[in-house]
Protein backbone atom coordinates (compact mmCIF):
# COMPACT_ATOMS: atom_id res chain seq x y z
CA UNK A 1 0.00 0.00 0.00
CA UNK A 2 2.08 2.87 -1.12
CA UNK A 3 0.40 4.52 -4.68
CA UNK A 4 -1.99 7.01 -4.99
CA UNK A 5 -3.93 4.02 -6.62
CA UNK A 6 -3.82 1.78 -3.69
CA UNK A 7 -4.74 4.81 -1.20
CA UNK A 8 -7.25 5.77 -3.23
CA UNK A 9 -9.06 2.49 -3.34
CA UNK A 10 -8.51 2.23 0.79
CA UNK A 11 -10.23 5.24 1.07
CA UNK A 12 -12.99 4.07 -0.77
CA UNK A 13 -12.72 0.68 0.59
CA UNK A 14 -13.61 1.99 3.97
CA UNK A 15 -16.12 4.90 3.30
CA UNK A 16 -18.39 2.73 1.12
CA UNK A 17 -17.90 -0.74 0.57
CA UNK A 18 -17.11 -1.21 4.38
CA UNK A 19 -19.51 1.26 5.76
CA UNK A 20 -18.90 1.52 9.52
CA UNK A 21 -22.87 1.82 10.27
CA UNK A 22 -24.05 0.48 7.24
CA UNK A 23 -22.32 -2.60 6.45
CA UNK A 24 -20.01 -3.16 9.93
CA UNK A 25 -23.19 -1.72 11.99
CA UNK A 26 -21.28 -0.14 14.35
CA UNK A 27 -21.75 3.61 15.97
CA UNK A 28 -25.59 3.38 15.76
CA UNK A 29 -26.94 5.21 18.60
CA UNK A 30 -25.99 8.55 16.94
CA UNK A 31 -27.11 7.10 13.34
CA UNK A 32 -30.84 7.05 14.94
CA UNK A 33 -30.31 9.57 17.58
CA UNK A 34 -29.01 12.61 15.18
CA UNK A 35 -30.41 11.47 12.10
CA UNK A 36 -34.18 13.16 12.53
CA UNK A 37 -32.89 16.65 11.11
CA UNK A 38 -30.86 17.50 8.11
CA UNK A 39 -28.67 20.03 9.86
CA UNK A 40 -28.26 18.07 12.83
CA UNK A 41 -26.91 15.32 11.50
CA UNK A 42 -24.58 17.99 8.91
CA UNK A 43 -23.31 19.16 12.51
CA UNK A 44 -22.51 15.69 13.78
CA UNK A 45 -20.78 14.12 10.94
CA UNK A 46 -17.98 17.21 10.58
CA UNK A 47 -17.64 16.51 14.26
CA UNK A 48 -17.39 12.71 13.46
CA UNK A 49 -14.79 13.40 10.62
CA UNK A 50 -12.47 15.66 13.23
CA UNK A 51 -12.93 13.54 16.26
CA UNK A 52 -11.73 10.43 14.24
CA UNK A 53 -8.95 11.73 12.76
CA UNK A 54 -7.86 13.06 16.28
CA UNK A 55 -8.65 10.33 17.43
CA UNK A 56 -6.44 7.86 15.28
CA UNK A 57 -3.46 9.54 14.71
CA UNK A 58 -3.49 9.89 18.91
CA UNK A 59 -3.82 6.25 18.88
CA UNK A 60 -1.30 5.29 16.55
CA UNK A 61 1.55 7.65 17.90
CA UNK A 62 0.84 6.14 21.08
CA UNK A 63 0.34 2.37 19.50
CA UNK A 64 3.62 2.72 17.73
CA UNK A 65 5.69 4.44 20.39
CA UNK A 66 4.63 3.68 23.53
CA UNK A 67 2.31 -0.01 23.63
CA UNK A 68 3.88 -1.59 21.33
CA UNK A 69 7.36 -1.38 22.22
CA UNK A 70 6.81 -1.91 26.00
CA UNK A 71 4.69 -5.07 24.78
CA UNK A 72 1.84 -3.91 26.80
CA UNK A 73 -0.55 -3.00 23.73
CA UNK A 74 -2.11 -6.71 23.52
CA UNK A 75 -3.95 -6.60 26.33
CA UNK A 76 -4.52 -2.78 27.21
CA UNK A 77 -4.85 -0.98 24.00
CA UNK A 78 -9.20 -0.52 24.85
CA UNK A 79 -8.26 0.89 28.23
CA UNK A 80 -5.19 3.35 26.75
CA UNK A 81 -7.37 4.40 23.74
CA UNK A 82 -10.45 5.77 25.58
CA UNK A 83 -8.11 7.60 27.86
CA UNK A 84 -6.55 9.13 25.02
CA UNK A 85 -9.08 9.75 22.69
CA UNK A 86 -11.79 11.20 26.33
CA UNK A 87 -9.15 13.37 27.15
CA UNK A 88 -8.24 14.56 23.82
CA UNK A 89 -11.54 15.55 23.18
CA UNK A 90 -12.38 17.23 26.31
CA UNK A 91 -8.82 19.26 25.78
CA UNK A 92 -10.12 20.29 22.49
CA UNK A 93 -13.98 21.03 23.05
CA UNK A 94 -11.79 23.40 25.76
CA UNK A 95 -9.92 25.08 23.33
CA UNK A 96 -12.36 25.42 21.12
CA UNK A 97 -14.74 27.06 23.26
CA UNK A 98 -11.87 29.34 24.61
CA UNK A 99 -11.06 30.49 20.90
CA UNK A 100 -13.90 30.50 18.44
CA UNK A 101 -17.02 30.12 20.04
CA UNK A 102 -18.73 29.95 16.43
CA UNK A 103 -17.22 26.98 15.79
CA UNK A 104 -18.21 25.23 19.10
CA UNK A 105 -21.47 26.60 18.48
CA UNK A 106 -21.25 24.59 15.22
CA UNK A 107 -19.39 21.12 16.08
CA UNK A 108 -18.66 21.90 19.51
CA UNK A 109 -22.03 20.67 21.14
CA UNK A 110 -21.72 17.43 19.12
CA UNK A 111 -17.99 16.28 20.94
CA UNK A 112 -18.84 15.14 24.08
CA UNK A 113 -22.01 13.03 22.26
CA UNK A 114 -19.16 10.93 20.75
CA UNK A 115 -15.82 11.11 22.79
CA UNK A 116 -15.44 7.50 22.93
CA UNK A 117 -18.37 6.96 20.95
CA UNK A 118 -18.25 2.80 19.91
CA UNK A 119 -16.79 3.83 16.16
CA UNK A 120 -14.47 6.01 16.96
CA UNK A 121 -12.82 3.78 19.49
CA UNK A 122 -13.40 0.93 16.17
CA UNK A 123 -12.05 3.18 13.49
CA UNK A 124 -8.79 4.43 16.12
CA UNK A 125 -7.55 0.90 17.39
CA UNK A 126 -7.91 -0.31 13.71
CA UNK A 127 -5.81 2.49 12.36
CA UNK A 128 -3.50 1.88 15.09
CA UNK A 129 -3.15 -1.78 14.67
CA UNK A 130 -4.99 -3.71 12.34
CA UNK A 131 -6.83 -6.52 12.81
CA UNK A 132 -8.22 -5.68 16.28
CA UNK A 133 -11.52 -5.37 15.46
CA UNK A 134 -13.49 -7.18 12.19
CA UNK A 135 -13.92 -4.34 10.03
CA UNK A 136 -13.72 -6.84 7.24
CA UNK A 137 -11.04 -4.89 5.38
CA UNK A 138 -7.29 -6.56 4.85
CA UNK A 139 -5.00 -3.38 6.09
CA UNK A 140 -2.24 -5.16 5.90
CA UNK A 141 -0.38 -6.32 9.64
CA UNK A 142 0.26 -2.25 10.01
CA UNK A 143 -0.37 0.87 8.63
CA UNK A 144 2.15 3.64 8.38
CA UNK A 145 0.60 7.15 9.83
CA UNK A 146 -0.24 8.44 6.31
CA UNK A 147 -2.09 5.03 5.04
CA UNK A 148 -3.99 5.54 9.03
CA UNK A 149 -4.95 9.08 8.59
CA UNK A 150 -6.43 7.78 4.89
CA UNK A 151 -8.47 4.92 6.18
CA UNK A 152 -9.89 7.55 9.04
CA UNK A 153 -10.92 9.91 6.77
CA UNK A 154 -12.40 7.23 4.35
CA UNK A 155 -14.59 5.92 7.46
CA UNK A 156 -15.38 9.27 8.61
CA UNK A 157 -16.59 10.46 5.40
CA UNK A 158 -18.73 7.10 5.14
CA UNK A 159 -20.08 7.59 8.37
CA UNK A 160 -20.92 11.21 7.45
CA UNK A 161 -22.58 10.33 4.21
CA UNK A 162 -24.58 7.35 5.63
CA UNK A 163 -26.05 9.37 8.23
CA UNK A 164 -26.58 12.46 6.43
CA UNK A 165 -28.41 10.09 3.54
CA UNK A 166 -30.35 8.54 6.14
CA UNK A 167 -31.40 12.13 7.79
CA UNK A 168 -32.30 13.35 4.74
CA UNK A 169 -34.70 10.10 4.21
CA UNK A 170 -36.26 10.53 7.84
CA UNK A 171 -36.99 14.57 6.98
CA UNK A 172 -39.62 13.01 3.47
CA UNK A 173 -40.65 10.26 5.68
CA UNK A 174 -41.79 13.03 8.00
CA UNK A 175 -44.34 14.33 5.47
CA UNK A 176 -45.17 11.07 3.99
CA UNK A 177 -48.64 8.92 4.12
CA UNK A 178 -46.55 6.23 6.77
CA UNK A 179 -49.45 3.92 8.36
CA UNK A 180 -49.87 5.37 12.16
CA UNK A 181 -48.29 2.53 13.66
CA UNK A 182 -45.10 2.46 11.54
CA UNK A 183 -44.54 6.18 11.89
CA UNK A 184 -41.83 7.64 13.60
CA UNK A 185 -39.01 4.79 14.36
CA UNK A 186 -40.50 1.90 12.94
CA UNK A 187 -40.07 3.49 9.67
CA UNK A 188 -36.85 4.22 10.41
CA UNK A 189 -35.79 1.19 11.16
CA UNK A 190 -37.26 -0.20 7.98
CA UNK A 191 -35.19 2.52 6.04
CA UNK A 192 -32.25 1.87 7.76
CA UNK A 193 -32.02 -1.87 6.65
CA UNK A 194 -32.67 -1.38 2.82
CA UNK A 195 -30.50 1.61 3.24
CA UNK A 196 -27.96 -1.20 4.93
CA UNK A 197 -28.90 -3.55 1.80
CA UNK A 198 -27.91 -1.20 -0.89
CA UNK A 199 -24.58 -0.57 1.16
CA UNK A 200 -24.25 -4.21 1.32
CA UNK A 201 -24.55 -4.62 -2.37
CA UNK A 202 -21.92 -2.57 -3.16
CA UNK A 203 -19.56 -4.98 -1.95
CA UNK A 204 -21.04 -7.96 -4.67
CA UNK A 205 -20.25 -5.63 -7.31
CA UNK A 206 -16.73 -6.29 -6.62
CA UNK A 207 -17.12 -9.86 -5.63
CA UNK A 208 -15.69 -9.03 -2.49
CA UNK B 1 3.49 -14.97 35.49
CA UNK B 2 5.86 -12.39 33.87
CA UNK B 3 6.18 -9.40 36.73
CA UNK B 4 7.94 -7.45 34.70
CA UNK B 5 4.72 -7.12 32.14
CA UNK B 6 2.38 -6.47 34.69
CA UNK B 7 4.92 -3.46 36.12
CA UNK B 8 4.76 -2.03 32.66
CA UNK B 9 1.51 -2.32 32.04
CA UNK B 10 0.01 -0.38 35.57
CA UNK B 11 3.13 1.88 35.14
CA UNK B 12 2.06 2.77 31.52
CA UNK B 13 -1.37 3.42 32.30
CA UNK B 14 -0.64 5.59 35.01
CA UNK B 15 1.96 7.56 33.30
CA UNK B 16 -1.07 7.91 30.76
CA UNK B 17 -3.47 8.89 33.26
CA UNK B 18 -1.20 11.37 34.89
CA UNK B 19 -0.12 12.58 31.86
CA UNK B 20 -3.80 13.28 30.27
CA UNK B 21 -5.24 14.50 33.85
CA UNK B 22 -2.61 17.34 34.29
CA UNK B 23 -2.61 18.27 30.85
CA UNK B 24 -6.75 18.02 31.25
CA UNK B 25 -6.40 20.72 34.58
CA UNK B 26 -4.21 22.73 33.46
CA UNK B 27 -6.47 23.01 29.90
CA UNK B 28 -9.22 23.64 32.10
CA UNK B 29 -7.40 26.58 33.60
CA UNK B 30 -6.03 27.93 31.03
CA UNK B 31 -9.02 27.91 28.75
CA UNK B 32 -11.64 29.01 31.14
CA UNK B 33 -14.46 30.45 29.50
CA UNK B 34 -16.32 33.19 32.84
CA UNK B 35 -19.96 32.05 32.14
CA UNK B 36 -22.20 34.04 34.26
CA UNK B 37 -24.32 32.40 36.33
CA UNK B 38 -27.77 34.60 35.50
CA UNK B 39 -27.21 33.61 31.97
CA UNK B 40 -28.06 30.38 33.42
CA UNK B 41 -30.99 31.72 35.79
CA UNK B 42 -32.39 33.65 32.95
CA UNK B 43 -32.10 30.50 30.79
CA UNK B 44 -34.22 28.77 33.35
CA UNK B 45 -37.34 31.35 33.33
CA UNK B 46 -37.58 31.95 29.04
CA UNK B 47 -40.02 29.28 27.98
CA UNK B 48 -36.94 27.20 26.28
CA UNK B 49 -39.32 26.26 23.58
CA UNK B 50 -36.88 28.10 21.33
CA UNK B 51 -39.71 29.29 18.67
CA UNK B 52 -37.45 31.99 17.20
CA UNK B 53 -40.40 34.67 17.92
CA UNK B 54 -37.85 37.00 19.02
CA UNK B 55 -35.51 36.63 15.98
CA UNK B 56 -32.88 34.89 18.61
CA UNK B 57 -31.92 31.49 17.21
CA UNK B 58 -32.47 30.15 20.54
CA UNK B 59 -33.43 30.85 24.37
CA UNK B 60 -30.33 30.57 25.74
CA UNK B 61 -28.80 33.23 23.22
CA UNK B 62 -31.64 35.22 24.04
CA UNK B 63 -30.05 34.73 28.37
CA UNK B 64 -27.05 35.22 27.04
CA UNK B 65 -27.65 38.79 25.20
CA UNK B 66 -29.99 39.57 28.06
CA UNK B 67 -26.99 39.26 30.46
CA UNK B 68 -25.13 40.69 28.36
CA UNK B 69 -27.12 43.89 27.85
CA UNK B 70 -27.88 43.43 23.97
CA UNK B 71 -31.13 42.60 24.47
CA UNK B 72 -33.51 44.10 27.02
CA UNK B 73 -35.15 41.87 29.77
CA UNK B 74 -38.67 41.66 27.98
CA UNK B 75 -36.94 40.45 24.33
CA UNK B 76 -38.73 37.48 24.82
CA UNK B 77 -42.19 37.32 22.73
CA UNK B 78 -43.24 33.87 23.45
CA UNK B 79 -43.21 34.52 27.57
CA UNK B 80 -45.25 37.39 28.05
CA UNK B 81 -45.37 40.06 30.58
CA UNK B 82 -44.38 37.77 33.59
CA UNK B 83 -41.29 36.11 32.12
CA UNK B 84 -40.55 39.75 31.56
CA UNK B 85 -41.25 40.37 35.01
CA UNK B 86 -39.42 37.93 36.60
CA UNK B 87 -36.14 38.37 34.61
CA UNK B 88 -36.33 42.06 35.46
CA UNK B 89 -36.19 41.23 38.91
CA UNK B 90 -33.28 39.09 38.28
CA UNK B 91 -31.32 41.69 36.33
CA UNK B 92 -32.22 44.52 39.04
CA UNK B 93 -33.92 46.25 35.27
CA UNK B 94 -36.56 48.17 35.68
CA UNK B 95 -39.84 46.11 34.65
CA UNK B 96 -41.19 47.12 31.09
CA UNK B 97 -44.25 46.36 29.27
CA UNK B 98 -44.50 43.56 26.26
CA UNK B 99 -46.27 44.59 23.72
CA UNK B 100 -47.89 41.33 23.00
CA UNK B 101 -49.31 39.52 20.00
CA UNK B 102 -51.38 36.93 19.28
CA UNK B 103 -51.94 35.20 15.81
CA UNK B 104 -55.41 35.49 14.23
CA UNK B 105 -57.20 33.53 11.07
CA UNK B 106 -58.77 35.15 8.89
CA UNK B 107 -61.24 33.66 7.35
CA UNK B 108 -64.53 32.44 7.97
CA UNK B 109 -65.12 29.63 5.12
CA UNK B 110 -64.31 26.82 6.53
CA UNK B 111 -66.36 23.62 5.00
CA UNK B 112 -68.92 26.28 3.79
CA UNK B 113 -65.94 27.40 1.04
CA UNK B 114 -66.80 25.75 -2.29
CA UNK B 115 -64.08 23.01 -3.16
CA UNK B 116 -62.59 23.20 -6.77
CA UNK B 117 -61.87 19.27 -6.79
CA UNK B 118 -62.11 16.81 -4.38
CA UNK B 119 -58.43 16.22 -2.61
CA UNK B 120 -57.63 12.84 -1.05
CA UNK B 121 -53.95 12.83 -0.88
CA UNK B 122 -51.56 13.85 1.94
CA UNK B 123 -53.23 15.24 4.76
CA UNK B 124 -51.32 18.40 4.85
CA UNK B 125 -52.17 21.79 3.69
CA UNK B 126 -48.79 22.47 2.37
CA UNK B 127 -49.52 19.70 -0.06
CA UNK B 128 -52.71 20.45 -1.02
CA UNK B 129 -51.46 24.17 -1.69
CA UNK B 130 -48.65 22.89 -4.08
CA UNK B 131 -51.42 20.72 -6.15
CA UNK B 132 -52.78 23.17 -8.64
CA UNK B 133 -53.02 25.93 -5.91
CA UNK B 134 -55.61 24.58 -3.16
CA UNK B 135 -58.92 22.71 -3.06
CA UNK B 136 -60.50 25.62 -2.32
CA UNK B 137 -61.75 27.78 -5.24
CA UNK B 138 -60.64 30.79 -3.02
CA UNK B 139 -57.48 31.05 -3.22
CA UNK B 140 -56.67 33.29 0.36
CA UNK B 141 -58.76 30.98 2.55
CA UNK B 142 -58.28 28.40 4.59
CA UNK B 143 -57.38 25.07 3.33
CA UNK B 144 -58.31 23.39 6.67
CA UNK B 145 -55.83 20.58 7.04
CA UNK B 146 -54.45 21.71 10.11
CA UNK B 147 -50.49 21.98 9.01
CA UNK B 148 -50.73 25.21 12.09
CA UNK B 149 -51.95 22.82 14.54
CA UNK B 150 -48.92 20.57 13.74
CA UNK B 151 -46.29 23.88 13.89
CA UNK B 152 -48.18 25.10 17.27
CA UNK B 153 -45.44 24.46 19.84
CA UNK B 154 -47.91 25.69 22.67
CA UNK B 155 -50.91 23.40 21.63
CA UNK B 156 -52.95 27.07 21.27
CA UNK B 157 -54.59 25.46 17.75
CA UNK B 158 -57.39 23.08 17.35
CA UNK B 159 -59.62 22.91 13.90
CA UNK B 160 -63.04 23.04 14.56
CA UNK B 161 -66.21 21.38 13.44
CA UNK B 162 -66.58 24.47 10.88
CA UNK B 163 -63.50 23.09 9.76
CA UNK B 164 -61.22 25.96 10.48
CA UNK B 165 -58.17 26.37 12.87
CA UNK B 166 -59.32 27.86 16.31
CA UNK B 167 -56.54 29.77 18.11
CA UNK B 168 -56.92 29.72 22.21
CA UNK B 169 -55.43 32.96 22.94
CA UNK B 170 -55.05 31.64 26.95
CA UNK B 171 -52.54 29.32 25.22
CA UNK B 172 -51.58 31.66 21.89
CA UNK B 173 -47.96 33.71 22.68
CA UNK B 174 -47.73 35.17 19.77
CA UNK B 175 -44.74 33.38 18.38
CA UNK B 176 -45.88 33.42 14.74
CA UNK B 177 -44.77 29.94 14.06
CA UNK B 178 -48.34 28.93 12.36
CA UNK B 179 -47.85 32.12 10.48
CA UNK B 180 -44.56 30.67 8.46
CA UNK B 181 -46.12 27.45 8.57
CA UNK B 182 -49.32 28.19 6.54
CA UNK B 183 -48.57 28.38 2.79
CA UNK B 184 -50.96 30.94 2.98
CA UNK B 185 -50.10 32.96 6.12
CA UNK B 186 -47.83 35.26 3.89
CA UNK B 187 -51.04 36.42 2.20
CA UNK B 188 -52.44 37.21 5.47
CA UNK B 189 -54.71 34.18 6.30
CA UNK B 190 -53.26 33.87 9.43
CA UNK B 191 -51.37 36.79 10.72
CA UNK B 192 -50.17 38.58 14.40
CA UNK B 193 -52.21 41.42 16.17
CA UNK B 194 -51.92 43.38 18.99
CA UNK B 195 -53.15 41.06 22.09
CA UNK B 196 -55.93 43.46 22.91
CA UNK B 197 -57.26 43.41 19.28
CA UNK B 198 -61.21 43.50 19.81
CA UNK B 199 -62.59 42.43 16.39
CA UNK B 200 -61.35 40.14 13.41
CA UNK B 201 -62.31 40.76 10.31
CA UNK B 202 -62.68 36.87 8.84
CA UNK B 203 -61.92 37.42 5.47
CA UNK B 204 -58.92 37.64 3.19
CA UNK B 205 -59.88 37.54 -0.46
CA UNK B 206 -58.55 40.33 -2.78
CA UNK B 207 -60.13 38.74 -5.86
CA UNK B 208 -63.59 40.63 -7.58
CA UNK B 209 -66.33 40.50 -4.94
CA UNK B 210 -68.03 38.51 -7.80
CA UNK B 211 -65.86 35.73 -7.45
CA UNK B 212 -65.45 35.55 -4.45
CA UNK B 213 -69.30 35.13 -3.65
CA UNK B 214 -69.26 32.04 -5.95
CA UNK B 215 -66.23 30.49 -3.82
CA UNK B 216 -67.73 30.68 -0.35
CA UNK B 217 -70.73 32.37 1.29
CA UNK B 218 -68.60 33.68 4.37
CA UNK B 219 -66.86 36.31 2.65
CA UNK B 220 -66.36 39.79 3.03
CA UNK B 221 -68.52 41.23 0.24
CA UNK B 222 -67.19 44.82 0.93
CA UNK B 223 -70.66 46.06 1.39
CA UNK B 224 -68.49 49.09 3.43
CA UNK B 225 -72.00 48.83 5.83
CA UNK B 226 -69.24 48.48 8.65
CA UNK B 227 -67.13 51.21 7.45
CA UNK B 228 -70.10 53.59 7.72
CA UNK B 229 -71.40 52.86 10.74
CA UNK B 230 -68.18 52.58 12.82
CA UNK B 231 -68.01 55.38 15.33
CA UNK B 232 -64.45 55.45 15.54
CA UNK B 233 -63.70 55.57 12.00
CA UNK B 234 -61.12 52.34 12.96
CA UNK B 235 -62.96 50.42 9.55
CA UNK B 236 -61.76 51.53 6.28
CA UNK B 237 -62.37 48.66 3.06
CA UNK B 238 -59.29 48.85 1.18
CA UNK B 239 -58.90 46.90 -2.26
CA UNK B 240 -62.58 45.42 -1.91
CA UNK B 241 -62.03 44.13 1.98
CA UNK B 242 -62.85 45.46 5.62
CA UNK B 243 -59.61 45.87 7.60
CA UNK B 244 -59.38 47.41 11.41
CA UNK B 245 -57.02 49.76 12.36
CA UNK B 246 -56.32 48.53 16.12
CA UNK B 247 -54.67 51.95 16.72
CA UNK B 248 -58.74 53.59 16.60
CA UNK B 249 -60.82 50.43 17.42
CA UNK B 250 -62.45 51.15 20.58
CA UNK B 251 -64.41 47.51 20.53
CA UNK B 252 -67.95 48.77 20.87
CA UNK B 253 -68.97 45.99 18.01
CA UNK B 254 -70.80 48.03 15.81
CA UNK B 255 -69.51 46.48 12.96
CA UNK B 256 -70.10 43.16 14.34
CA UNK B 257 -73.65 43.67 14.80
CA UNK B 258 -73.80 45.22 11.19
CA UNK B 259 -71.78 43.03 9.30
CA UNK B 260 -74.37 40.77 6.66
CA UNK B 261 -72.18 38.71 5.94
CA UNK B 262 -71.23 37.62 10.03
CA UNK B 263 -67.27 37.93 8.76
CA UNK B 264 -66.45 40.63 11.10
CA UNK B 265 -66.63 38.73 15.04
CA UNK B 266 -65.55 39.45 18.37
CA UNK B 267 -61.73 38.18 18.65
CA UNK B 268 -62.66 34.19 19.40
CA UNK B 269 -66.22 34.87 19.73
CA UNK B 270 -67.36 31.57 17.74
CA UNK B 271 -64.75 29.80 19.28
CA UNK B 272 -65.09 26.47 20.58
CA UNK B 273 -62.47 27.07 23.12
CA UNK B 274 -63.70 29.65 25.87
CA UNK B 275 -61.82 33.05 24.83
CA UNK B 276 -59.50 34.69 27.00
CA UNK B 277 -61.57 36.98 29.72
CA UNK B 278 -59.41 39.02 31.66
CA UNK B 279 -57.65 39.98 28.37
CA UNK B 280 -60.89 41.48 27.17
CA UNK B 281 -61.16 39.19 24.39
CA UNK B 282 -64.91 37.73 23.69
CA UNK B 283 -68.09 39.63 23.84
CA UNK B 284 -68.91 38.64 27.45
CA UNK B 285 -65.63 39.27 29.27
CA UNK B 286 -65.66 41.56 31.72
CA UNK B 287 -62.19 43.32 30.28
CA UNK B 288 -64.26 44.47 27.72
CA UNK B 289 -65.75 47.55 29.49
CA UNK B 290 -62.06 48.28 31.25
CA UNK B 291 -60.62 48.13 27.42
CA UNK B 292 -62.90 50.50 26.63
CA UNK B 293 -61.50 52.87 29.01
CA UNK B 294 -58.25 52.54 28.34
CA UNK B 295 -59.18 52.80 24.74
CA UNK B 296 -60.75 56.54 25.62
Amino acid sequence: MSTVGQLALLFIGAALINNILLTRFIGLCPFFGVSGNFETSLGMSLAVVFVMTLASTSTWVVWTFLLEPLGVGEFLYIPAFILIIASLVQFVEMYMRKVSPVLYRAMGIYLPLITTNCAVLATATEAAKPGFFKMNIDLGASLGLGEALIYTLGVSVGFGFALISFAALRERLDIAPVPKVMKGNPMAFITAGLLSLAYVGIAGWFGL
Amino acid sequence: MDLMLILKAVLTLSALGLITSAVLSTAARRFYVEVDPRVEAVAAILPGSNCGACGNPSCFTVAEGIVEGTLPVNACVAGGQSCADSIAVLMGAEACAVASVVSIRACGGGNKAERAFEYGGVQSCAAVARLAGGSLVCTAGCLGYGDCVEACPFDAIAIDERGLPVIDLDACTGCGICVHNCPRGGVGLLSLVPENAPVAVRCNAHDKIKDRKAACSACCIACKKCERACPADAIHVIDALAVIDYEKCTACGTCVSVCPQNCIDIHGRAATIPPRAADGHGKNAPGFAVQDQAAE
